[in-house]
């Protein structure tokens, strides 16, 4: 048999400073780590949108990022030789030629007190086929010639004056006024941080005669990397990538960060075992004689071990419920609202940072994994407790 | 029978509970003194800009745009006695790369005739300065630049830029800075700049930023004001920054590290407080009965409060110093480089952070072991003897 859990239970409460103080050992951890965690998956998800295997980013040879590149109306006419690409309504080529230049921005979170760069890109209406994710979900597309923008609904929720009716100012002295007419969702990828124009229009802002980039749409099922060798190749000599690889690239600084925190939240998470160990150490001892009676009643060794394991699944359970509990208030009030910068494109990708119950679920398991990992070895040596020693210390 | 001995016979009474605090202390201490090192060095840099007195210039829409040459002149004649303003020095964004490498490094083009001035804390001495006038490509290197490309002073090497119209030059080394703060740039002559571009035929020619050093602070304060006044509703409006907000700007963009560090380290010591706290309560509750026998034989209460609170801060200086020794003999044989971890070379261990976290220690102790020696001294002895048989 074994024993109940409202004995274990009991047991918490009889050291009440001790439990408290593990417990909130164990919620401080597992609220970073719940919080890094979140930060990893909303990020991954940002990112895993532009995975799009069928759109390649047709950059300048060399060019590691569209704010870098320049691509001459020659160059982009040459991409047409390639037989995949596919062709929208009416048979237009689906190839999208784009400039993307940047604008600085006060962000939502502290009222404007912290600015980021956001990227603005100049697009003809054959984008919305190309970027297929993008689609309108405030107002209206922008008319063609005229100095109007459609904002990305992530840039939309993170940074002041972009609402529908709103009016920004672009251009290199900040002297050209546009319009905000409408938002766009881009299934909440990095495009969603973008703010979208009229192509010429734009280009004329900013005195602009060549291009950033092209987006090029291939016929489902071609064999990518041979267009990327043929853009690649004499005739056309352009760099290709797929979205993916070009998104992936840009969150290389952003690994390191999360790299670096989670070196810091798997110390602490050692710590956290030594502490529920020293724990559950203190508790074997001070209780050996009870051990000793439970063993006498007719109580397993096993039962004795997942006894105390099941103790400190208890207690380390509290603790990561605060803790998920704390994340959770921490971003209510601070935001959930993040914005990285792209390593080499000099503009901002914002996410939102949500708790979800696979977040928690997640955390949950390795609270588990803590609390078993430093219960074992007490638990193991209360099992091994030699009955007649113990009984006689009366 | 001294109160070393009794501490030392205290913590070898339970050797498992010993080494499991202090390691369990150990880890998040490691992890403090590395923070503490950081802020430490981050503070060291940001006092060193300030000594520094400059002032950065830049376009109000955004860094990118580049400003005319001429507006160098017109922030010069701001002061034309020199009272407030020493020199102005235009950089323009070179964005150089390796060949054969996806890294860009920070390369800056800078005025050939102030840039010794201004930029004085670089430590160029009279002949370094006469060869960054001779010698066109003359390029002025930061250490760990110089490390990774193998360079030294007068060695040749060549960088590719990563913007418009994408040109590589030549350089030669004239000297490689000291300064941690500037031990990822590169400086170069900005007319070797615009000559090159002159001939690649692009049209646009100027700065990306004017860096103006100043006499004092409220001198910079006053020109901060002015100059961002002078360029105010043409098209080429300025923002003026000084140095430490400007670069601030940098190392928000590039993930915050240096926060997230910070914030950790919050985290860290709250953990640590309470691991300490709870170990202190488990060996008092433990050891009732032999301090109610040591009141007995006749040691003053004064006395027991000191044995436990003493106990308390050995323990938490010891795990520390298990914490604390590593991490900084680990930094200081290899100081963690490249991290974007702002405007320092690397992360260094610095005696501060040891310091700052041995006191951090010692402070837990003592917040730690307060209440069980307070308890400890108000133990009357007869009922403690007697709970405890």
């Amino acid at each position: 048999m074994s024993l109940s859990l409202v004995y274990h239970w009991r047991n918490l409460l009889a050291r009440r400073m001790t439990t408290l103080l593990t417990v909130l050992v164990v919620a401080a951890v597992v609220a970073t780590f719940t919080w890094m965690f979140s930060f990893t998956l909303a990020l991954r998800k940002t990112l895993a949108v532009a995975g799009d295997s069928e759109k390649i980013i047709v950059l300048r040879r060399g060019s590691t990022s569209e704010a870098q590149s320049a691509i001459t109306v020659a160059e982009f006419n040459r991409l047409s030789q390639i037989a995949e690409i596919a062709r929208g309504d009416g048979g237009a080529l689906l190839l999208s030629p784009e400039s993307l230049v940047q604008v600085n921005r006060p962000r939502r979170r502290d009222q404007g007190a912290s600015r980021a760069n956001l990227a603005v890109r100049g697009v003809l209406p054959v984008a919305l086929q190309v970027h297929r994710n993008v689609r309108l979900s405030a107002g209206r597309l922008f008319r063609e010639g005229v100095q109007e923008v459609i904002v990305g609904a992530a840039a939309a929720r993170q940074f002041t004056g972009l609402e529908v009716g709103s009016q920004i100012e672009l251009g290199f002295a900040g002297d050209r006024s546009y319009v905000v007419v409408g938002h766009f969702t881009a299934d909440g990828g990095p495009l969603e941080s973008e703010i979208w124009g009229y192509l010429p229009t734009l280009m004329n802002t900013y005195n602009r005669t060549q291009y950033s980039s092209v987006a090029v749409r291939l016929t489902p099922g071609t064999d990518v990397p041979a267009v990327l060798r043929q853009i690649e190749g004499p005739a056309i000599q352009l760099a290709g990538l797929t979205e993916a690889e070009y998104w992936s690239s840009q969150s290389r600084i952003v690994n390191i960060y999360l790299a670096v925190a989670a070196g810091l939240v798997i110390v602490m998470f050692i710590a956290a075992v030594f502490s529920v160990a020293i724990t559950m150490f203190s508790a074997v001892a001070g209780r050996v004689r009870e051990i000793g009676m439970l063993r006498t009643l007719g109580f397993q060794r096993s039962a004795i071990l997942s006894g105390f394991v099941i103790e400190a699944l208890m207690l380390s359970l509290l603790g990561g419920v605060l803790g998920c509990g704390v994340c959770a208030a921490w971003l209510r009030l601070a935001g959930g609202e993040k914005d990285v910068y792209g390593t080499s494109t000099f503009t901002t990708l914002a996410f939102d940072i949500h708790l979800t119950g696979w977040t928690v679920l997640g955390s949950l398991a390795c609270v588990v994994l803590l609390a078993v990992a430093g219960a074992l070895a007490p638990a193991w040596r209360a099992s091994r407790v030699n009955i007649i020693t113990v009984l006689r210390e009366a | 029978m001294t109160l070393t001995y009794v501490l030392a016979q205290n913590l070898r009474r339970s050797p498992l509970r010993t080494t499991l605090t202090a390691v369990a202390f150990a880890l998040p201490m490691g992890i403090f003194v590395a923070a503490i090192s950081l802020v430490a060095g981050l503070r060291e840099a940001a006092l060193a800009n300030e000594r520094e007195l400059r002032l950065a210039v830049h376009h109000r829409i955004t860094l990118t745009n580049i400003l005319p040459e001429g507006m160098r002149r017109k922030i010069e004649a701001l002061d034309p006695q020199r009272e407030r303003l020493t020199a102005v020095c235009g950089m323009r964004w070179f964005g150089g790369r390796r060949p054969n490498s996806q890294n860009t490094l920070t390369t800056l083009a800078a005025d050939m005739d102030t840039f010794p001035v201004v930029y004085g804390d670089v430590g160029m001495t009279a002949e370094e300065i006469d060869a960054w006038r001779k010698e066109r490509r003359a390029a002025v290197v930061g250490m760990n630049l110089a490390e990774e490309a193998r360079l030294a002073v007068g060695s040749r090497f060549s960088l590719e830029s990563s913007i418009p119209p994408y040109l590589e030059l030549e350089f030669m080394v004239i000297k490689i800075m000291p300064q941690d703060s500037k031990a990822s740039l590169m400086y170069f002559r900005r007319d070797y700049l615009e000559d090159a571009l002159r001939e690649a035929d692009f049209p646009l020619s100027g700065c990306n930023i004017f860096w103006v050093k100043c006499t004092g602070a409220p001198a910079m304060a006053t020109l901060q004001r002015e100059i961002d006044a002078l360029f105010a509703n043409s098209p080429n409006e300025t923002v003026t920054q000084d140095e430490n907000a400007f670069i601030s700007n940098f190392v928000q963009a590039t993930g915050n590290i240096p926060g997230l560090i910070q914030m950790i380290s919050l985290v860290v010591v709250f953990i640590i407080a309470l691991i300490a706290g709870n170990t202190v309560m488990m060996s008092f509750r433990e050891r009732v009965r032999e301090l109610a026998v040591f009141k007995a034989i006749g040691f003053p209460s004064g006395r027991i409060l000191g044995m436990v609170l003493g106990e308390s801060v050995l323990l938490a200086v010891s795990g520390s110093l298990l914490g604390v020794v590593p991490v900084s003999l680990g930094l200081a044989i290899h100081p963690v480089k490249g991290l974007f971890l702002g405007p320092i070379g690397g992360l260094k261990v610095s005696p501060i952070g040891v310091v700052g976290a041995l006191s951090m220690a010692v402070l837990i102790g003592l917040a730690a072991g307060i209440w069980p020696a307070l308890q400890a001294w108000r133990l009357r002895t007869v009922d403690a003897l007697r709970a405890a048989a």
